[in-house]
């Protein structure tokens, strides 16, 4: 016999009764966060709130007002008045005292130290990044869950050892945006992202799908992540599981 | 000979009938596609059923057939 108040001793309690999430597991995971804008915000909400303990988030941009309508983390005053990665980690310890969140201002291509983490989660912007992020981790067998948005359209895709990775989902249209983005000017290289559709709706329905596959990996049930891609439909409200077969032209799987 | 499938645009709904030759790629069907529909200079993936097809598959390696139906859809990129 217990009393009702016991049912408020654990933040945990809730988590706890799904039978197949290891609370240990997700407290220990090493998690890295790669970028810190829209999918960043709701992914470190959600990360936080399941329990995960130690987070790395990195990104090198500021917070401009059109962030405003999707990322729950900033405000009005923080435009143009700071980092995200700083804000974001900020204010998502305020969520729990327990967590600890280091924020970064290094660009991916700048991470050395992809061993100290457990699983990635990609919250990027451009496929160039996610090509680095997507080769480095696959090269430590690291997990990694990218997710993405274009307006009412997302997808999450899992790497995981020995699968199909990012690259193998790829083709010649996504190298001609990822020239695209790159200008020379003649005096320097710029780099363009464009102001595509983007809201929170999706992005956090993008998001939750993320955190939950890494709350699967942590604790220890691989074996019951998306294989290997969820395309999300907002407009229909669909999500379709898609398989990916490795590519024998991918330069991650040659010679294996 | 060539094989016959409809490709349907997973963002407006359209469907196009395309006439396909045996040795054509995954990635020749994308391109066609995106190019009648003036698509933005975006990423796109291309789908049968559950399968996402390998781009530099031909045809037959992609067992594509008579009478498939196939989609187009937008590889989401932000953030």
């Amino acid at each position: 016999m217990i009393s009702a108040k016991e049912y408020d001793k654990d933040r945990f309690d809730r988590s706890k009764r799904i039978e197949w999430i290891d609370m240990d597991g997700i407290r220990n995971a090493r998690c890295f966060v790669a970028g810190a804008g829209a999918l960043g915000n709701e992914v470190m909400k959600c990360l936080v709130l399941s329990g995960f303990r130690d987070i790395t988030v990195t990104d090198t941009d500021h917070v401009v007002l059109s962030n405003l309508n999707r990322c729950v983390f900033f405000k009005d005053g923080d435009v143009e008045n700071g980092m995200k990665s700083d804000i974001l980690a900020e204010r998502a310890s305020e969520l729990d005292r327990d967590v600890r969140i280091t924020a970064r201002h290094d660009k991916v291509q700048d991470i050395g130290d992809w061993n100290e983490f457990d699983v990635i989660l990609g919250c990027l912007d451009n496929i160039s990044a996610r090509l680095h992020v997507n080769a480095h981790a696959y090269y430590r067998d690291i997990p990694y869950i990218d997710g993405g948005t274009d307006g009412m359209m997302g997808k999450v895709q899992v790497v995981l050892p020995n699968g199909p990775c990012l690259r193998c989902a790829m083709n010649r249209t996504h190298y001609d945006v990822l020239v695209t983005r790159f200008s020379c000017t003649g005096k320097a290289s710029a780099f363009y992202i464009p102001k595509n559709a983007a809201e929170i709706t999706t992005t956090s329905t993008v998001a939750a799908m993320q955190v939950r596959e890494a709350m699967k990996i942590a604790s220890g049930c691989e074996g019951m992540c998306i294989r290997d891609m969820a395309y999300y439909n907002g407009i229909s409200g669909e999500t379709t599981i898609l398989n990916i077969k490795k590519d024998n032209m991918c330069e991650n799987h040659m010679g294996e | 000979m060539g094989i016959h499938v409809s490709v349907r645009n997973a963002t407006l709904g359209a469907t196009l009938k395309m006439d396909i030759a045996p040795n054509e790629t995954v990635y020749d069907i994308i391109e066609s596609a995106a190019e009648f529909w003036k698509k933005d200079p975006k990423a796109y993936v291309l789908r049968k059923g559950k399968s996402l097809l390998t781009a530099t598959d031909t045809m037959m390696e992609a067992n594509i057939m008579n009478g498939d139906v196939l989609e187009l859809l937008p590889d989401p990129e932000g953030g």
